[in-house]
């Protein structure tokens, strides 16, 4: 098969996949995919190819998915609306703590945006009159566009999360043909460089972070609706590490990469259910033997395999883990 | 009375600091001397808190003698953590020695929870009861245990790392690996007694405060964040830093909870590392590197 045609290929596959069981169950499995996916796609944008490690990701989707919640409940804003606003917001948070945090580079980024992240979940832990605190909050309506359509149905969830993915999948593609995207890859592999030959290192990291926050933030709100109760537990540091291992263990600064890592995630979540808190153990374990023996993620081996000099160019796993 | 009230917070929060110094000396010194983040550094804590527990429960130990065995407990363990998870990745990207740090803490934690149990422990000890009055302050004596022994181990490790052959070595491969390296330093110890240092600082901090609260696997990320918040504050790899980080930190925390609200003090740590970047990015003793 051509390459060229393996995306449409896979497309036609995931939408053909709701439709081979009737199991709710398993749609709503395909639902934590689609949106692990955005997220991790949206976290690859930092981590793959900005070059920095966010520990904070998890804290955007709680943004979104609380401004969705909030914004739908007390303040009657229509759904699609709400997906927006927690998106402009979320890349509004984005905003400020990247402008903040950005100006420090490497590890101390990451303790940083943990900081962040963190600061973010005990304010709606203990900010009891907007979010209800550690209760979190129920009920929250279904999407619905006006009268006309109401998102009920896991599977319906499901090809909405996954026309997220796709759409934004596809942004990330382009993005990586452009000049920007050019800009980004050159900002990653030598930042001092980059900025020699005219590119302003700090406002590309900035646009990256802002993008990757409202993504997540969008993803959120979709979450919000999709599981109608939040609390605060979606920002905590279970989800932080979670995201990272998705990104690592599926292979950084790849499209491909982030979407199997969540689907590693989730499956092995749901198969290892009945070893109970051993599967955490076993993700820790995948996590490090990854990051020492498979610096570019599973999406790597593909190339070792089957060779594919077009992305091994743009490949950042070897990059960045010099 | 506001006085009193006002010493006793100003009191209890320099004892809580003492607590984040202590934890936060370790991650300062592993991020100094090694230039390594290490993420687990607040599992060792919880496994100080739980060898202590079960040195005290399995073999009959009497506090303090549990607490020194799990101390040195996770300071052999520590030897083993470097050799598995930070000596072999020496010359990889900063990234990847996070990363596997952070898998070491999840390793640890969640490890924690499949054999400990996830439900909250409780370590006795005799001095969680007895109260200490200095003036119309008041305080247990457990708390001024954990203030005095910690002033005394800064003091003992500044001698060592200011006075000792070893200490010099550390401070020569913190300044430059290689040219430290090349003059004969021997780099795999100074990593092994690095670790050995951070990790027995982090299990006598999870000794020591053990007995004041609850024990459970996941606390550890509760001391980490509290660590970070220390180290980013006084600037990674200053271990004055890291001192007057703490204190100022513990002191803010207890007068902001006094007087405004508990669950803002919470927030407030972060609060004061968004004024402390903005105003000085590098932290109050740090240097960084800058885009």
């Amino acid at each position: 098969m051509p390459r060229t045609l393996l995306p449409f290929a896979l497309i036609a596959a995931a939408i053909a996949l709701p439709v081979v069981t009737g199991n709710t169950y398993y749609h709503h499995l395909l639902v934590l995919w689609m949106l692990f996916s955005l997220l991790a796609l949206s976290l690859n944008i930092i981590v793959g190819y900005i070059g920095e490690l966010s520990f904070g990701h998890a804290a955007f989707f709680g943004i979104g998915a609380y401004v969705a919640a909030i914004m739908g409940m007390d303040l009657g804003v229509p759904g699609v609306l709400g997906l927006v606003l927690a998106g402009l917001i979320a890349g509004l948070f984005g905003f400020v703590i990247g402008y903040v945090s950005l100006r420090i580079v490497g590890p101390q980024f990451a303790i940083l945006t943990l900081g962040f992240g963190s600061i973010i979940h005990t304010i709606t832990n203990y900010w009891v009159d907007l979010t209800r605190g550690p209760m979190g909050i129920s009920n929250i309506p279904r999407l619905a566009f006006g009268d006309v359509y109401v998102f009920t149905s896991a599977r319906e969830y499901y090809y909405l999360a996954l026309a997220f993915v796709i759409a934004f999948a596809y942004a990330c593609h382009a993005l990586m043909a452009s000049r920007t995207g050019r800009a980004f890859i050159a900002t990653r592999e030598n930042a001092p460089l980059a900025a020699s030959l005219g590119v302003d290192v700090f406002r590309m990291k900035l646009l990256g972070f802002v993008v990757a926050t409202a993504v997540a933030g969008v993803g959120g709100a979709v979450y919000a609706h999709y599981m109608t109760v939040i609390t605060p537990d979606v920002m905590s540091l279970h989800y932080m590490a979670a995201l990272i291992i998705m990104v690592i263990v599926g292979g950084r600064g790849t499209i491909a990469g982030p979407i199997i890592g969540a689907l590693i995630y989730v499956g092995l979540l749901e198969l290892l259910r009945a070893v109970g808190p051993l599967r955490l153990v076993i993700f820790a374990a995948l996590l490090t033997l990854s990051v020492i023996f498979l610096p570019g993620g599973i999406v790597s081996l593909w190339r070792r395999v089957f060779g594919d000099p077009e992305t091994t160019a743009a490949a950042p796993g070897e990059g960045v883990g010099r | 009375m506001d006085y009193v009230v006002l010493m006793q917070q100003i009191t209890n929060g320099l004892v809580n600091g003492m607590t984040y110094v202590l934890i936060a000396t370790g991650l300062t010194l592993v991020f100094g001397v090694l230039h390594i983040i290490n993420f687990a550094h607040g599992e060792f804590y919880m496994l100080g808190a739980f060898f202590t527990f079960f040195a005290a429960q399995l073999l009959g130990l009497d506090y303090i003698s549990a607490a020194i065995v799990a101390t040195i407990g996770v300071a052999v363990l520590g030897i083993l953590a470097n050799r598995l998870f930070f000596w072999p990745l020496r010359r990889e990207h900063e990234f990847t020695v996070l990363l596997s740090s952070l898998g070491l803490a999840l390793l640890l934690t969640n490890g924690g929870e499949l054999i400990f149990g996830a439900d909250p422990k409780y370590i006795p000890s005799p001095f969680a009861d007895e109260v200490v009055e200095i003036g119309q302050v008041v305080m247990t004596q457990q708390r001024a245990l954990i203030f005095a022994v910690g002033a005394v181990v800064l003091v003992l490790l500044y001698l060592f790392i200011r006075h000792t052959s070893m200490g010099r070595m550390m401070r020569a491969t913190a300044q430059n690996p290689e040219g430290a390296a090349l003059t004969g330093v021997n780099i795999r110890n100074v990593y092994t007694v690095t670790f050995i240092l951070a990790c027995g600082l982090a299990a006598l901090a999870g000794a020591l405060v053990g007995p004041t609260s609850m024990i459970f696997p996941t606390v550890g990320s509760w001391a980490v964040l509290k660590g970070f918040i220390v180290v980013i504050l006084g600037g990674l790899g200053s271990i004055p830093g890291a001192l007057i980080g703490g204190l100022a930190l513990g002191v803010v925390e207890s007068l902001a909870g006094g007087y405004i609200s508990l669950g803002f003090a919470q927030a407030i740590g972060y609060a004061i590392i968004i004024v402390v970047l903005l105003w000085r990015p590098q932290g109050l003793f740090g240097h960084a590197r800058r885009v």
